[in-house]
């Protein structure tokens, strides 16, 4: 398996050396591209049916509503390209709801209520970490424990109770600051950042090398495990900014699980290019596609599709971009 | 490739939409409807025999303390704990119930078929249910009766035939009835309207709609439905559909049916951060706690619920009346404890009263 | 040396079951009872079904995230053929296995013929045949099978549950095809290596595609035999039952990367989870509780299988 991401990237480095600006962009950036051009098409074209699609309410919906799931995938991608799944993501992010609303509400300072759930993810993930790094467990296990215990402590803990009465300034996700909503800021920066990380900093180039062959990355000085670990605990940081956002959205917290939140986010990373085998993609890539998904949803409430067929459209739209980035691969190569 | 699939799947989809004629409004289901009268007559009710299941060889459990379970839809959401409160209340206050709720953690039909199944092997006196779906669960219901456990629903029914008796929490034509009538009131005769409820097979939230659809038609005709979406029980999404909605319809959208618990909160937070209070009216099913931010700011007039915690002490005193043997088939009441007598309708279930309806001033009485 | 190292997580798996029965049934004397096992065996079918080919199918080093949404389609088209189409019932049970089968076949092809990974193939199929399922019924349910149809789900042949039967049939089939036949070796051999199997001129892509397909059979069967057990169809059907049959998978000790794992070891981790849920619940605990109980064991028992060996995957 290791040996196609091998396979990948070193025809991705050979790539880079040809010239022309256009065909440089589609090889670094091939997927991005393909789902940048999708949510464009899709603006368009929904515009074009109904313009209000691109009034400043709805694009705040879009991007602002969904910006957590963008950020909690930026974490995802990084543990997909180092070869690793989590997928208790959801049942954390539910988990570290709740304790930070919790918190708001028993009057401690807003900002402790925001970050000390923060560092009560990177704790749980850096466990998880350590399991898959030193313990020798695959992720998926460890993630798959990790969701039922999350999943059923959540329950047995609050039953269900709802957290109202959160402090106004609590609410975070629903500020503006210079016009621009809090969550879109926190998107981009996030992004941004973390894409500048992982292409011009060692340590996060080296997470390629580990996804992408861990043999060559440990033969060149690369501690893969504790590199795992960190990962683990980088991606329970951005877990954590993502429950921020989460958890300040509305005036209420419903300190469940939210359905099926690790496959959206798991679909957000892998659509966007974090390849599953390891070794390739980019949190720009994870977060178009969080975009993607948000601006689906929307559209096809704005152009009347029947909605007992918006799931089927969506899973054709996610097909159809899978298999445009594997022809447009196959063609490349 | 992926643009003939899916004009051919489009083209599907128009022509089944037109085949399944049933309910108008997308959502509802296609049993038949029975609207009641506009204004406040009561619907004349059909007498109807007893309908209900009995259990094959139950001991003798008069007086006795009953060992009870009581399975949920789901466990973690607010109205199931509220329920959860009103049985463990009652079991106090009778004193001969150990009642424990368990349930499953997703609103799975397997899971609570399974738990319930389970429950049956452990030896239970009694079984309080709330059906995630009135079929799939009417099986291993009719096992419960067959190994002598009495069986008592609430808020979802299962088929009549595999349960003793049903407490039913407000008709479903009644429900509608007292929907629509409020939306009408806030938003008028001729406004227009969407729903977001939490998915297309959960059956009580199919029925109510339905049922709001055949009244809207009778009643207030001229109202306008516009469409219904789907926000599974997930507060988030519910709040960007119904900001969908909002941006879609613009001036258009009058105002939006909260179909559950999850989804009416979080449509008037999405009208309060859109600052459309006052433009686009919330009318929906919630829980009195999470929707006191919305009601005490003024941007809900009026939430609709019957009192959870009621509906589960109804449910373990008709258990307990069921056990000792004093709700015999064709009885027309039932004493419930502080809640007196409740009327028996439909043959086989017990009708705990009109829904209450929530405003600014009686919200902060209720803590559920 | 891979023998053995089969051996040795099942026995550690199989005594670490001999010990959760014999605890649980000191908790609740109802709890090992012929009854109640057989009734057990009843409700872990499904699950068990695809989980059997989910085995397969790690084994090469991949994944069907789809199962359970192929499941939902079968489930519907099994109402939707017989009541809106008009066949009989037989007939459209076959008929929706076969539409479950190519849903298997087509997640084959987008990963063969496609090379799309096979995580990213199904996580796609899984909403695509979910909406399916959801369109096609316009979330409307079908009742009212005829008696005969509930054999299949509710009666017992020789007082032992009708499904069961299938599942053993299955579990039988599938440890003869992967153990002993060459079939089952190019499994292995995938999934340890995938590019020496080519070199060795094994039908890689040929195996993937009946591998999936075959995926998209059972999750098929499991359908029918569920819509028999509950006597109605949904469209939300199987909803998540993928994570079950994994986890039973990877308790069973098949490794998630490939190369390892059999069928016993995934029949052992069903029934240990199985036994876990409703010998707890016998004893008292609740729901959540055993949920997390099922994680915790899940992890401990890889880590303690990986500390036995000391040559853990990868």
């Amino acid at each position: 398996m290791a040996v196609t991401g091998v396979e990948l990237s070193s025809a991705r480095l050979q790539r880079n050396r040809r010239s022309g600006v256009l065909k440089r962009l589609m090889s670094d950036y091939g997927q991005e591209v393909v789902v940048f051009a999708a949510i464009i098409t899709l603006f368009v074209v929904v515009t074009m049916i109904n313009p209000r699609f691109v009034s400043a309410n709805n694009l705040t919906s879009i991007f602002a509503g969904n910006a957590y799931i963008a950020v909690a995938a930026i974490g995802m991608s990084m543990v997909i390209i180092t070869g690793n799944i989590d997928v208790s993501v959801g049942a954390l992010i539910g988990v570290l709801a709740t304790i930070s609303g919790t918190l708001a509400v028993a009057g401690y300072p807003i900002w402790v209520a925001w970050f000390l759930p923060v560092l009560v993810g990177m704790a749980i993930n850096a466990v998880i970490g350590v399991l898959v790094a030193y313990a020798k467990i695959p992720s998926i296990v460890v993630t798959l424990g990790a969701l039922s215990i999350l999943r059923g402590g959540l329950i047995s803990v609050t039953g269900g109770t709802w957290i109202s009465n959160l402090p106004p300034d609590f609410l975070i996700a629903q500020k503006r600051l210079l016009g621009v909503p809090v969550p879109l800021i926190a998107m981009v920066v996030l992004t941004l950042a973390a894409a500048a990380w992982m292409r011009y900093f060692a340590f996060g180039r080296s997470l390629y090398a580990l996804g992408g062959n861990p043999e060559a990355a440990v033969a060149s000085g690369i501690p893969a495990e504790r590199r795992t670990v960190a990962v683990f605990i980088i991606h329970g940081f951005f877990a954590g900014l993502a429950t921020i956002l989460f958890a300040t959205q509305l005036q209420v917290i419903q300190s469940t699980v939210p359905p099926n939140l690790e496959l959206t986010i798991i679909t957000a990373a892998v659509i966007g290019g974090a390849s599953i085998l390891g070794g390739s993609g980019t949190v720009v890539g994870s977060t178009l596609a969080a975009i993607l998904f948000a601006a689906i949803g929307s559209a096809l409430i704005f152009t009347n599709v029947s909605a007992y067929w918006f799931r089927a459209v969506i899973g054709l739209l996610i097909l159809a971009t899978v298999l445009a980035d594997m022809l447009r691969r196959q063609r490349s190569t | 490739m992926g643009r003939t699939l899916l004009s051919a799947l489009l083209a599907l989809s128009l022509s089944t939409g037109l085949g399944h004629a049933a309910s108008p409004w997308t959502g509802g289901d296609d049993l038949p409807t029975n609207p009641l009268a506009c204004d406040a007559t009561p619907a004349k009710a059909a007498p109807k025999p007893y309908d209900g299941g009995q259990p094959s060889k139950a001991p003798d459990r008069k007086g006795k303390t009953l060992n009870v379970v009581d399975v949920p839809k789901l466990v973690g959401i607010g109205y199931f704990n509220a329920t959860s409160k009103g049985i463990a209340d009652a079991a106090k206050e009778m004193g001969t119930m150990k009642a424990k709720t368990d349930g499953p953690s997703k609103a799975n039909i397997d899971d609570q078929i399974t738990l319930i199944d389970n429950y049956i092997t452990s030896g239970v006196d009694g079984i309080l249910f709330a059906a995630n779906d009135p079929v799939a669960i009417s099986p291993v219901l009719k096992k419960a009766l067959q190994a002598g456990i009495n069986v008592v629903g609430y808020d979802a029914n299962s088929e009549p035939g595999a349960r003793q008796w049903f407490v039913n929490q407000a008709e479903f034509n009644g429900i509608a009835k007292t929907m629509v009538d409020s939306m009408a009131a806030e938003i008028g005769e001729e406004g227009a309207f969407a729903i977001v409820t939490s998915t297309f097979t959960t059956p009580n939230q199919a029925r109510w709609i339905a049922e709001m659809a055949a009244y809207q038609k009778k009643c207030h005709p001229k109202m306008k439905w516009l469409e219904t979406v789907e926000a599974q029980e997930d507060n988030i999404l519910s709040f960007n559909q119904s900001n969908t909605l909002i941006n879609k319809y613009g001036d258009e959208l009058k105002g939006i049916f909260g179909m559950t618990s999850v989804a009416t909160p979080a449509a008037a937070d999405a009208v309060t951060q859109a600052k459309k209070c006052g433009q686009v009216a919330v009318v929906g099913l919630a829980t009195p706690n999470a929707m006191k931010p919305y009601v005490s700011s003024g941007c809900v007039k009026s939430v609709v619920l019957w009192n959870p915690v009621d509906l589960g002490y109804a449910a373990a005193y008709v258990l307990r009346a069921v056990a000792d043997g004093t709700l015999q088939p064709g009885a027309t009441s039932v004493k419930a404890g502080r809640l007196g007598e409740l009327k028996v309708i439909n043959g086989s279930e017990v009708l705990l009263g009109s829904p209450t309806v929530f405003t600014k001033d009686n919200i902060n009485n209720f803590d559920f | 040396m891979t023998l053995r190292s089969f051996i040795r997580h099942e026995t550690l798996l199989a005594l670490l079951l001999a010990l959760v029965l014999v605890v649980l049934s000191l908790q609740s004397d109802k709890f090992l009872t012929v009854q109640n096992l057989l009734n057990q065996g009843r409700l872990m079918t499904e699950t068990g079904l695809i989980a059997i080919a989910m085995t397969f199918v790690i084994a090469t080093g991949g994944i069907d995230l789809s199962v359970g949404s192929i499941l939902g389609l079968s489930a519907i088209l099994t109402g939707v053929f017989w009541q809106n189409v008009g066949l009989p019932l037989s007939v459209t049970a076959v008929a929706a296995i076969a539409v479950g089968t190519i849903a298997g076949l087509v997640n084959g092809i987008i990963i063969t013929r496609f090379k799309v990974p096979p995580l990213i193939a199904t996580l796609a199929t899984l909403a695509l045949y979910r909406g399916l399922a959801e369109g096609i019924s316009q979330a409307r349910s079908v009742r009212g099978y005829p008696e005969w149809f509930y054999v299949l789900g509710q009666g017992s042949v020789l007082g032992v549950p009708t499904q069961l039967w299938i599942l053993l049939l299955a579990a039988v089939t599938a440890s003869i095809l992967l153990a002993y036949t060459r079939y089952g070796r190019t499994v292995y051999v995938i999934g340890s290596n995938e590019v020496t199997a080519r070199f060795s001129g094994l039908s890689v892509e040929g195996t993937k595609l009946a591998l999936y397909t075959a995926s998209g059979f059972t999750a098929a069967v499991a359908a029918v035999i569920f819509v028999s057990r509950v006597s109605t169809t949904r469209s939300d059907m199987g909803t998540g039952i993928e994570l079950d049959a994994i986890t039973a998978v990877v308790l069973g000790g098949t490794s998630i990367f490939g190369g390892r794992g059999t069928v016993l070891g995934t029949v052992i981790g069903l029934c240990l989870i199985q036994a876990l849920k409703n010998g707890l619940l016998l004893a008292g605990v609740k729901g959540d509780g055993t949920i997390m109980l099922i994680g915790a064991v899940l992890i401990l028992a890889i880590l303690a299988s990986n500390l036995f060996e000391r040559s853990g995957p990868r």
